[in-house]
């Protein structure tokens, strides 16, 4: 059995989003689309101020409303956990966008560039049109996955193999890898770890966790 | 249509050094022939000590590479007119046509003198960040070297966005251009406005990661809650510019309230000058034959000169000496009979007895008890006594530190914070040991890549510093470049840097208003002036008047990656290949800026990734081409045969890779050359490594000790003492300044003499500002606010305000859309969240939205980065504010090291009212 997951260790963020820069390079997202990102939450008055990064991004729910209100059923859950969207059944009807309690949806119906109508050389290579007026979201790199499962390494040990949010995140506050594995690295981190998941509340038992501090 | 299947992918290695925290190793991924993304580079996981990660910077440089606004062919200004309001009509020429302008106005200067009839350079050359720059410029060092004489003074941020005075107080203290916290080992980090999470890169960011989870303590002082104090266990919201008092209050507690055994004596007792006997008359007590300091033996009941072998000097008291002499300002030697001598720790603890929490709190808004609390947190982190193995050898471990940020350590009050923070170090003994407060590098002395050989012995039993002259023989008394950095700065120094760290905006304000008393000759104009990753129209201050400046430069040469604000008024753009496009190779590991701390050294390429776009040309070429053509092929090969720019010669033991001066050799013949060399002399000789294998590699290393992050050792070893408390040095100094300058008639430098304290008072650093106010003419009351700026990882020092995808992703961070202001002054003031503002200073305004938020102080507004361009594609419309633009350049905001600070009183009000 594998169910990927991430677990993102709070206490390292700092925020700097090279987790948003990397994953929309690594994924060609046009202007304004995030997979992923990071929130800057502020709680309390002055001077009583906590200030808390928090990476957000499809939380790859084992039951996500996502998939209850695909009416395609473009929105699937693959055997390794990661929520997809098959965009030739996509409608772009957006029940899925209302959802998501995590806000992790986009949808963009005009091919945008960074700068004008022009693409650039690397826009116009990434330029998908079958991503127009569908919903789109993190997909944890599935395509490395998949490689992973030709190739035999591990996602979350091997970079080639692991999301690039996860690779590029300067602090080390990120980590990825199959939670039914009990000696992978996240299952090992989570053992020693308090952690809890967004909205659990919602029992759509997310795949991200969100590690807080020592067990 | 989908995504194609690429025909070919690779990866290809090379690094990012845009800001002075790097470098960073990465790889940019290339698709048919395409680069599409940067990421990280996993084979310098075990070298590398942020393990082969960049920082978001780095992932905006595919876009930077594909920019559509970059200029991509050399241009020539066709209006003769120039100015904000003059469009300066760039039109293309060949590379033929400028490198022919460019060379006919060399020779025809050079036909006449490198200077002019002010004995100034009439070359001047100004670059960006932190000296970042060189690691882009390839070879033009090397010309710039075969050139000769050149004004750097012109600054473009340094001296007033840098942490200027630890840069020079920290070199002559303890050898460090910068200091960190050695925080793989500390325990307690008081950060005094250092935004490390911001500013420090990755290396910075995984060190304090880690730190963290083992439990680390950091204690974050700053009037806004950033980044850094985000992350940090405490945040200590100070009203600005009233540092030192919050230190002075640290120090009290710790020599007041503590007896001394609390403290680490053996090292203040050997390490320090604290047994230094000072007389009556502030000096210290010397012997009249050697004219060595004396110290009190407590063996032989005594005074003895400093280093008198089995003496054991007392720390603290007062006594009796006779004979003594002391030596003032220009070598007057004061017979003292019999005085009374006090030690240096004394004097200190009799300094501090006043400067109590309680005082500290009427004056920096912090509570006396929290002052008290945190003081006493960090004597008691200090484990005094507690040891640690590194590589083999036993040292101290002194598991906590005190940093500083911009604005904290330079500008007024400044010599008060670094002096406070370096000898919160030396009483707790965790002044570069490990887990304690450590430099990363030398910049004013040498060798560069090596601070521990910068070691050596000097007057006093202190570390040697070369200071620029102050006796009456060799005093400077006419400037040497416009920012007058050697007239007035002793501490500065001479170096290849010390220009640029002198006070660079004394070379701006100088070309348009002098003091009555200036008695100097008049700055010139420089006659040619280069200009790379630098837009000091931009990043000054008061930067319209600035521009008006440079717009009266006859010929001004940029290295232009778009338009922008400075280069607006160059008479020439030069388009270089950029990052992803050219070739260079420079060292890596050691220590270094801002918390680089490597167990190697090394090498690495930075490599062409793709091909340039447009007509734009490795630097490396567009060197030779000018050293050709100006006439000086021969002295720039000699210079790059030297290994001008920070690499190996090119002839060294065993090796022999030297070019011909006769020919003009190409790019990748020089960086072939240059790697061989570098690889020879970094392995001895064991792995000579080509072109070719540094293009598929991309670096290399070879071990180094831990023990080389620390100068304790070596200053054990050499015999010396740091030296602090007592700052007889400075003050003698200071006294023989005032006299060469008085001399000459000048007395507007006497604000800035008073800083040359032996033991530094408490003044109202942040009157500085609000006098200038009312200097100007205006009413304090009507400008009730401080504005103070912060750096941003996503902007920070790098020339990316034109990048799409950082303005992206720079907005999910508070801040990034306007100006911070606390929500309750906000709402007293009837300004929403995202409504437009005005920020109004004594000399204009600037405009944004307003960011309303609950982590500032409510008497103070934040303005993340550098904006309000007008100039710069894509930059010019994001409709941001700064403080540059509204900060002004006065002689009376200048303290005595050069450097200012991004502080100015503000009012601030919504648009519809200032339209009204």
């Amino acid at each position: 059995m594998t169910r990927y997951v991430m677990a993102i260790d709070l206490r390292r963020c700092v925020g700097c989003q090279t987790c948003t820069a990397a994953c929309k390079g690594a994924n060609a997202t046009p202007p304004g689309v995030q997979w992923r990102r990071v929130l800057d939450i502020e709680t309390g008055e002055f001077p009583d101020v906590q200030r808390t990064f928090v990476p957000v991004a499809c939380m790859h729910c084992a039951d996500p409303p996502c998939e209850d209100v695909c009416p395609t059923t473009a929105t699937k859950i693959r055997a390794d956990g990661v929520v997809t969207i098959d965009y030739d059944l996509c409608i772009g009807c957006a029940n899925c966008v209302m959802a998501c309690p995590y806000d992790a949806r986009s949808i963009v119906h005009e091919q945008e560039f960074a700068y004008g109508d022009e693409p650039m050389p690397p826009e116009a290579l990434g330029a998908d049109h079958s991503r127009l007026s569908v919903a789109t979201k993190c997909n944890f790199c599935q395509d490395r996955l998949d490689v992973a499962a030709a190739t035999g390494q591990v996602p979350g040990r091997d970079p080639e193999v692991t999301p690039a949010c996860v690779n590029s995140c300067i602090s080390g506050a990120m980590s990825f890898g199959n939670i039914e594995d009990p000696h992978s690295n996240v299952s090992q981190l989570l053992q020693q770890t308090k952690n809890y998941r967004m909205h659990e509340e919602l029992g759509t038992e997310p795949g991200v966790y969100y590690i807080w501090d020592e067990a | 249509m989908a995504v194609q299947e690429p025909r070919s992918v690779r990866k290809v290695p090379t690094y990012c050094f845009n800001c002075v925290a790097g470098p960073d190793l990465m790889t940019v991924k290339v698709v048919d022939g395409v680069a599409t993304e940067v990421e990280p580079n996993f084979a310098a996981a075990d070298v590398h000590p942020a393990q082969g990660r960049a920082c978001v910077k780095a992932y905006g440089l595919v876009q930077k590479t594909y920019n559509p606004n970059r200029v991509l062919t050399p241009m020539r200004r066709s209006n003769p007119r120039k100015g904000r309001h003059e469009d300066p009509g760039f039109v293309p020429i060949s590379w033929d046509e400028a490198l022919d302008m460019v060379a006919a106005k060399l020779r025809e200067i050079r036909a006449r003198g490198l200077l002019d009839e002010a004995g100034l350079p009439r070359v001047a050359a100004s670059f960006g960040h932190g000296g970042t720059p060189a690691r882009y410029m390839g070879t033009f060092p090397a010309f710039l070297s075969a050139w000769g004489r050149i004004d750097y003074s012109f600054g473009s941020g340094q001296g007033v966005k840098c942490v200027h005075s630890e840069h020079l107080y920290g070199e002559l203290w303890h050898r460090a251009f910068t200091v960190a916290a050695d925080t793989p080992h500390s325990r307690y980090v008081i950060s005094i406005g250092a935004n490390t999470d911001v500013t420090a890169g990755p290396v910075s960011v995984k060190r304090h990661a880690d730190a963290r989870i083992r439990g680390y303590k950091r204690v974050q002082v700053e009037p806004h809650l950033s980044v850094t104090g985000a992350c940090s266990a405490e945040w200590v919201p100070i009203r600005p510019k009233t540092d030192p008092a919050f230190m002075f209050g640290l120090i009290h507690v710790l020599v007041c309230e503590h007896p001394l055994v609390d403290l680490d004596v053996p090292f203040l007792r050997d390490r320090s000058s604290s047994p230094y006997l000072v007389g009556p008359d502030g000096l210290y007590l010397r012997d009249p034959a050697t004219r060595k300091p004396l110290l009190w033996d407590e063996r032989s009941g005594r005074a003895v000169p400093f280093d008198t072998a089995g003496a054991v000097p007392a720390l603290t008291g007062r006594y009796t000496v006779a004979g003594a002499i002391s030596v003032d300002a220009d070598d007057e030697v004061h017979q003292l009979g019999t005085v009374a001598g006090t030690t240096a720790f004394t004097k200190l603890v009799e300094h501090m007895r006043r400067y109590t929490p309680e005082w500290a709190e009427g004056i920096c808004d912090v509570p006396a008890a929290t002052i008290r609390r945190i003081a006493n947190e960090y004597l008691a982190a200090a484990s005094i006594g507690a040891t640690i193995e590194i590589d083999g050898r036993t040292l101290p471990l002194r598991p906590v530190a005190v940093t500083l940020g911009k604005s904290v350590n330079n500008g007024w009050g400044a010599y008060e914070c670094v002096w406070s923070r370096t000898l919160l170090a030396v009483l707790v003994g965790a002044l570069e040991v490990p887990g304690g407060t450590v430099g990363t590098m030398v910049r004013i002395n040498r060798p560069h890549d090596d601070r521990l050989r910068s070691v050596h012995v000097g007057e006093d039993g202190f570390l040697a510093q070369n200071f620029n002259p102050t006796d009456r023989a060799h005093w400077a008394a006419q400037p040497t470049g416009r920012n007058v950095h050697k007239v007035l700065v002793p501490i500065v120094g001479d170096s290849p840097w010390s220009q640029a760290l002198g006070p660079t905006q004394l070379a701006w304000m100088f070309q348009n208003e002098r003091p009555a008393d200036f008695n100097m000759p008049a700055p010139t104009l420089p006659e040619l002036w280069f200009i790379f990753r630098s837009n000091p129209a931009i990043a000054f201050w008061d930067t319209h008047h600035l521009v008006d400046t440079i717009a009266k430069f006859p010929f001004t040469v940029a290295f232009a990656y778009t338009v922008d604000e400075t280069n607006y008024m160059a008479d020439l753009l030069l388009p270089e290949a950029s990052d992803l496009e050219s070739t260079q190779l420079i060292r890596i590991g050691g220590t270094g800026c801002i918390e680089q701390f490597w167990k190697s050294r090394g090498l690495a390429l930075r490599q062409p990734v793709v091909p340039p776009q447009g007509e734009a040309r490795d630097f490396t070429w567009i060197s030779t081409e000018l050293a050709r053509r100006a006439g000086l092929l021969d002295r720039y090969v000699a210079a790059l045969n030297r290994g001008t720019g920070g690499v190996a010669p090119l002839k060294g033991e065993g090796y022999d890779y030297s070019l011909d001066p006769a020919q003009a050799p190409g790019v990748d013949q020089i960086w072939d050359a240059v790697c061989r060399a570098s690889s020879a002399e970094l392995t001895q000789g064991r792995a000579v490594h080509d072109l070719d294998w540094f293009r598929e590699h991309g670096f290399c290393t070879v071990p180094m000790s831990q023990l080389e992050w620390y100068l304790t050792p070596v200053m054990e070893a050499h015999g010396l003492r740091y030296e602090l408390p007592y700052q007889e040095r400075l003050l003698r100094v200071g006294r023989e300044l005032r006299n060469r300058l008085h001399e000459h008639h000048m007395n507007w430098w006497d604000k800035q003499l008073a800083e040359y304290q032996a033991l530094p008072e408490w003044h109202d650093a942040a009157g500085h500002w609000e006098q200038a106010v009312i200097k100007a003419g205006a009413k304090l009351e009507d400008f009730p606010l401080w504005l103070l700026a912060s750096k941003s990882m996503q902007y920070h020092s790098s020339g990316n305000t034109s990048i799409a995808l950082m303005r992206e992703v720079a907005l999910n961070v508070r801040g990034h859309a306007g100006v911070l202001i606390n929500a309750t002054t906000a709402r007293r003031y009837g300004i929403a969240d995202g409504e437009r503002v005005e920020i109004r200073s004594h000399i204009g305004a600037t405009y944004g939205k307003a960011v309303l938020t609950q982590g500032v102080r409510p008497d103070t507004l934040v303005i993340l980065g550098q904006f309000d361009h007008w100039a710069t594609p894509f930059a010019k419309d994001l409709g941001l504010p700064s403080l540059n633009t509204i900060a002004p350049m006065s002689l009376d905001l200048v303290d005595a090291t050069g450097s200012g600070a991004d502080i100015v009183r503000v009012a601030v009000r919504r648009m519809a009212e200032a339209a009204a």
